[in-house]
């Protein structure tokens, strides 16, 4: 019995594709996206094909990186957090149920349905992004940036799986919505706890601004618990970055970009294995 | 041969059918076209192998966090059969139907659907059975051909019948309109659209006629008689009493969680104790009721509304009735049986029911 119909995960996928994509507040995000990369590849990106002074490929990557974290998240929890919630909440759930699919099935679906969506606007903005930097600066560090798509790809369905997870849990659409909230807000609450827990370590301020501080080995892993920053810790290793918003860091050996996507792997698969138990045993 | 009165619930027609014992017949309404069936009373085999039923439910139990919503309920639908669900609102018609379904996870009891177990069976089940919710939704950026296709590669369905049934249920001037526009009677609809594309053989459909105007709950109606004369078993709950009276082969009430009543309409009138009611029109009585017929025996309640007697009362008497009038001379310009209706018997049953608690 534990053979999954592929046929109903594509249909599933589909149907959530092609209804998200019309979605109006999915739209804004994606113009919004877009907009902001395209702006950003030209500033940076320009200015560094302008003048050699400026490191070109990295700074623009730093600076989209920026635009990323922000949006990328909010995109992934908007498509997820109510995808369970709201559809059971509203009864649509209800009638695909009885349908010959497996709940299993209907999960996987929605992630990859959704999923698409988000590949879909990163693709899109990144890449014209991407286009912009190629035609300034040129296209040598293509294999980099497109391994920067795919970190981003990454983050996304890290967001995504974990708010399909809080829809699964929570009873209804409003207490999801809370729920994406909070996750939203998580990467810089999470940022304060750590500041305020490094201070109250004895670390002074002026030393944590000072050139050449060396920052605790405690304080890199405090990366893994943050599916935001292990992204950007990721994408400063992939492009070799240690210096960024006016930051140098010596980052750690043991942070190596292969241990950042397997901790990023266990972002995405705790969260839907959670995602699937909440669902199986949910009333609809 | 039996004769029998029944009421069109569309058009309040009357109209008299003739029919063996225990046979059932399809009708239209002469007046307004109102489909409608009828099961005689009488001899009914009931064969009891477990393939010749489309539905079993035995010993479900359903609770919220400790309320007991359904409590311990059981009953059968036979293969062919149009089966009412009937209750007040909150009498836990909703819980009992997603139970079926296995959209709820049920404290106890075993449920077959089409021979197969929910849990066991979960697949093999729901492709039997094509469902309406209470409230029905779809996807609101989604066309309803995009919404019915979606259905259709679910179930395994052929796609080509899609914008026939659209047609049947009147949505073919929406067929490129986001269904986040829709109003609730146009989602109901499609909704009902969605239950026929599998052509499964068990419909479940929960408070089918719910939103709809006259003109649709008659569509519905001649759906629901259509289906089943092609062999489909049809479930359905409601409080629209009217409308089950003249679909449905059986009943089962319920009440808090628990079944009041489970038998056959006409069964069900009987064992109340709901007697036809006769209706006499004799000019000149001017709200007097005659002494003459008040000293009939069996005779239940006597009322007059100007010229009408209304009189409820066993057979006996309602011979003793019209020959008596006609006796003494009164001038009888029409005597009309009005049949009990399900309503009273399901008002009768409920209060009973909460009299006892």
């Amino acid at each position: 019995m534990a053979i999954i119909n592929l046929k109903s995960i594509y249909s599933v996928a589909k149907k959530e594709f092609m209804d998200n994509l019309r979605n109006k507040w999915i739209i804004a995000m994606m113009i919004i996206f877009l907009l902001l990369t395209i702006l950003a590849s030209y500033l940076a990106g320009g200015q560094a094909g302008g003048e050699d002074a400026f490191g070109g490929m990295e700074d623009t990557v730093v600076s989209l990186l920026s635009i990323s974290t922000l949006l990328i998240p909010i995109i992934a929890i908007m498509l997820g957090y109510s995808t369970i919630s709201g559809e059971a909440e509203n009864g649509s759930l209800s009638i695909v149920l009885t349908y010959p699919v497996k709940r299993i099935e209907v999960l996987i679906g929605k992630l990859f349905g959704l999923g698409s969506v988000l590949i879909f606007s990163i693709v899109v903005g990144f890449g014209a992004g991407g286009l912009i930097i190629a035609a300034t600066v040129g296209a040598s560090e293509g294999l980099a940036y497109l391994s920067f798509i795919a970190l981003t790809i990454m983050l996304g369905f890290m967001y995504l799986s974990l708010s399909i997870c809080i829809s699964s849990f929570c009873k209804k659409r409003v207490t999801s919505i809370a729920g994406g909230i909070v996750l939203f807000f998580w990467a810089m609450i999470y940022g304060m706890i750590i500041f305020g827990i490094l201070l109250a370590s004895g670390v002074s301020f002026e030393q944590f601004l000072t050139p050449g501080f060396a920052y605790p080995d405690w304080l890199f892993a405090s990366v893994f618990f943050s599916p935001g920053d292990t992204y950007q810790m990721a994408v400063m290793q992939a492009f070799d970055v240690s210096q960024a918003f006016g930051f140098t860091m010596e980052i750690p050996e043991y942070m190596s970009l292969g241990l950042l996507v397997f901790a990023q792997f266990i972002w995405l698969t705790i969260p839907l294995i959670l995602a699937y138990r909440f669902f199986k045993r949910r009333d609809i | 041969m039996v004769d029998k009165t029944i009421m069109c619930p569309n058009c309040k027609n009357n109209l008299t059918i003739q029919g063996q014992p225990g046979e059932k017949i399809y009708i239209t309404c002469p007046k307004c076209d109102t489909k409608g069936k009828f099961t005689f009373p009488g001899k009914t085999s009931y064969e009891t192998t477990d393939d010749s039923y489309a539905l079993k439910i035995e010993g479900l139990t359903k609770t919220f966090n400790g309320f007991k919503a359904v409590d311990n309920i059981s009953f059968s639908v036979k293969k062919g059969e149009i089966f009412g669900f009937l209750g007040p609102n909150g009498a836990g018609k909703t819980t009992t139907i997603k139970s079926i379904l296995g959209l709820l996870h049920v404290d106890s009891g075993n449920i077959k659907i089409n021979g197969y177990d929910i849990k066991k069976n979960e697949i093999e089940a729901k492709r039997s059975i094509g469902f309406l919710p209470e409230r029905v939704a779809f996807y609101d950026n989604l066309t309803p051909i995009q919404t019915l296709n979606f259905f259709c590669e679910l179930q395994g369905a052929d796609k080509s019948i899609i914008r026939g049934l659209l047609n049947d249920v009147g949505l073919s001037d929406a067929l490129d309109r986001k269904v986040g526009g829709f109003s609730k009677g146009m989602l109901q609809l499609l909704g009902i659209a969605q239950t026929m594309i599998g052509k499964t053989p068990v419909y479940i459909l929960d408070e089918p006629m719910g939103g709809l105007d006259p003109r649709w709950v008659k569509v519905v109606r001649d759906r629901i008689i259509n289906l089943n004369e092609q062999g489909a078993t049809i479930m359905f709950s409601s409080h629209i009493l009217s409308e089950v009276q003249t679909l449905c082969d059986k009943v089962v009430i319920i009440n808090k969680g628990k079944i009041i009543a489970k038998d056959t309409v006409e069964n069900l009138n009987k064992h109340l104790k709901i007697r036809p009611r006769l209706e006499i029109t004799i000019p000149g009585l001017n709200g007097k009721i005659p002494e003459i017929i008040k000293k009939i025996d069996g005779i239940e309640s006597i009322d007059i509304k100007n010229d009408v007697l209304f009189i409820t009362c066993d057979s006996v008497a309602r011979i003793n009735i019209i020959s008596e009038i006609k006796d003494k001379g009164f001038e009888v310009k029409d005597i009309k049986t009005i049949e009990p209706s399900l309503e009273e018997a399901f008002m009768k049953l409920i209060f009973k029911d909460d009299e006892v608690k």
